[in-house]
């Protein structure tokens, strides 16, 4: 009932493991297998340029606007993170999709990070040999180092890493403003897919030393009250470009995960829920999921992709009537009593 | 800060010695009510419950300071405010944005 096609992958479940501290080491992907999800998308390695990704801040993570529910029951929080890149090298990186494609019975997905398309094109032929399924290329980490450019950089990354592997290659596009233009560059260059979306970059600030917490620059900011922009970002590019979308970003249950597909998502990536709420999340939310698809009587999910934006209203065609009249007592100025 | 404020959690700021020394989560033992609530966090199998005979509960949370990354995820999630900062003396510094 679960069981979804993508990018020529037969996922036993939409529900995959973002990129991310849920995919870093061996040991998560069997969790991940266990709880139920479709395949996993490994930590992102970074370039040798840009190894000082590889080191990590102390703390990394703030969580803020907390309901500090425990036992899988958080709905309300806001990840505020320095996460950086896959902690080893990139030889340890190959190593580590050999043995996760050895031992796991569901698809792992490599995800890398660099910004000359020579070393786009050659890690990605790299994750390709090592046996990766398919390639994510992390175009929009909140965290990536320097000044690259989606027009230049990016856009020539994607032709060179389309141009020499074979396996099936996702972009993950950050939220904004110019994510369906980058949506449908992406299509343009070959991508086979789109990833919507990374988080966004925010800072909070401590009144007391009037400093921003932590690390006193941006982090990566995410939480369940991004799955409204997600979804809109979704369903745009849902109407406009041709290609799979594996949405991500704010789906903490099954219900999310319903309506990313109803708004036009193939797949689901979820990694906060995992962090806050633990692997049982994955089961849970593919029990949510079936649960809904029996109460609907729908047997296989991808047939609802996509309804909730056959049904959405051009604004022009929302129905509006005469709004406050303006001879109404309320529009005649009243001196404020004492 | 805005949000339930049950109990604060991680410091907003890291400790002072965190430019020269990787910080480590250490378990205040006597503060500890050993209630289980950091074990699920810790993605690094960090965490663990040991027995303490001395205790006033029998036992109390304990950091493997070897799997610790220094997240901070365990200060979040300690209802008592049983976590602090510690210097990892054994290790040499990799402070963000040091090329090697």
């Amino acid at each position: 009932m679960l069981t979804t096609s993508f990018l020529g992958m037969e996922l036993r479940s939409p529900v995959i493991v973002a990129s991310g501290p849920a995919s870093h080491d061996v040991n998560q992907i069997s969790l991940a297998e266990r709880h139920g999800a479709g395949a996993v998308v490994l930590k992102t390695a970074c370039s040798d340029k840009y190894q000082h990704m590889r080191f990590w801040p102390r703390p990394r993570y703030k969580l803020l606007d907390w309901d500090k529910q425990i036992a899988g029951r958080s709905t309300q929080f806001s990840l505020y993170s320095y996460e950086q890149g896959y902690s080893g090298s990139l030889e340890d990186y190959w190593e580590f999709i050999r043995v996760c494609k050895r031992h796991a019975g569901i698809p792992i997905v490599g995800s890398i990070f660099a910004d000359e398309a020579g070393d786009w094109a050659a890690m990605a032929a790299e994750v390709e040999m090592a046996g990766a399924d398919a390639i994510e290329l992390d175009i929009s980490s909140p965290h990536r180092p320097g000044s690259l450019e989606f027009d230049t950089t990016f856009v020539a990354a994607m032709r060179a890493v389309v141009g020499r592997v074979h396996i099936p290659v996702l972009a993950k596009l950050a939220p904004g403003t110019n994510v369906l233009m980058q949506a449908e560059a992406a299509e343009q260059a070959g991508a086979h897919a789109v990833t919507l979306c990374n988080r966004l970059q925010g800072i909070d600030v401590d009144i007391e030393s009037q400093r921003p917490i932590l690390h006193g620059y941006y982090a990566g900011i995410g939480g369940p009250w991004a799955k409204y922009y997600t979804m809109r970002h979704i369903a745009e590019a849902y109407r406009t470009v041709h290609i799979p979308i594996s949405g991500t970003g704010g789906a903490i249950t099954g219900e999310d995960v319903v309506k990313y597909i109803l708004v036009g998502a193939s797949t689901v990536q979820v990694l906060s829920a995992i962090l806050i709420n633990g692997w049982e999340t994955i089961a849970r939310m593919n029990e949510e999921i079936t649960g809904y698809l029996q109460r609907k009587g729908v047997d296989r999910l991808e047939s609802i992709r996509g309804q909730a934006v056959a049904s959405m209203t051009p604004p022009d065609n929302i129905v509006r009537w005469s709004g406050e009249p303006l001879d109404g007592t309320r529009n005649i100025w009243k001196e404020p009593g004492p | 800060m805005s949000g339930t404020q049950k109990y604060p959690g991680l410091p907003l700021l890291p400790p002072p010695f965190a430019a020269q020394q990787p910080p480590l989560a250490k378990v205040v033992e006597e503060k500890c009510i050993a209630c289980n609530r950091c074990l699920p966090v810790c993605f690094f199998d960090a965490l663990r419950i040991e027995e303490r005979p001395g205790h006033a509960l029998g036992r109390s949370a304990v950091v493997t300071a070897a799997h610790c990354t220094g997240c901070g995820l365990c200060f979040e999630t300690c209802p008592v405010d049983a976590f602090v900062w510690v210097p990892d003396m054994s290790s040499s510094p990799s402070r963000p944005g040091r090329r090697i």
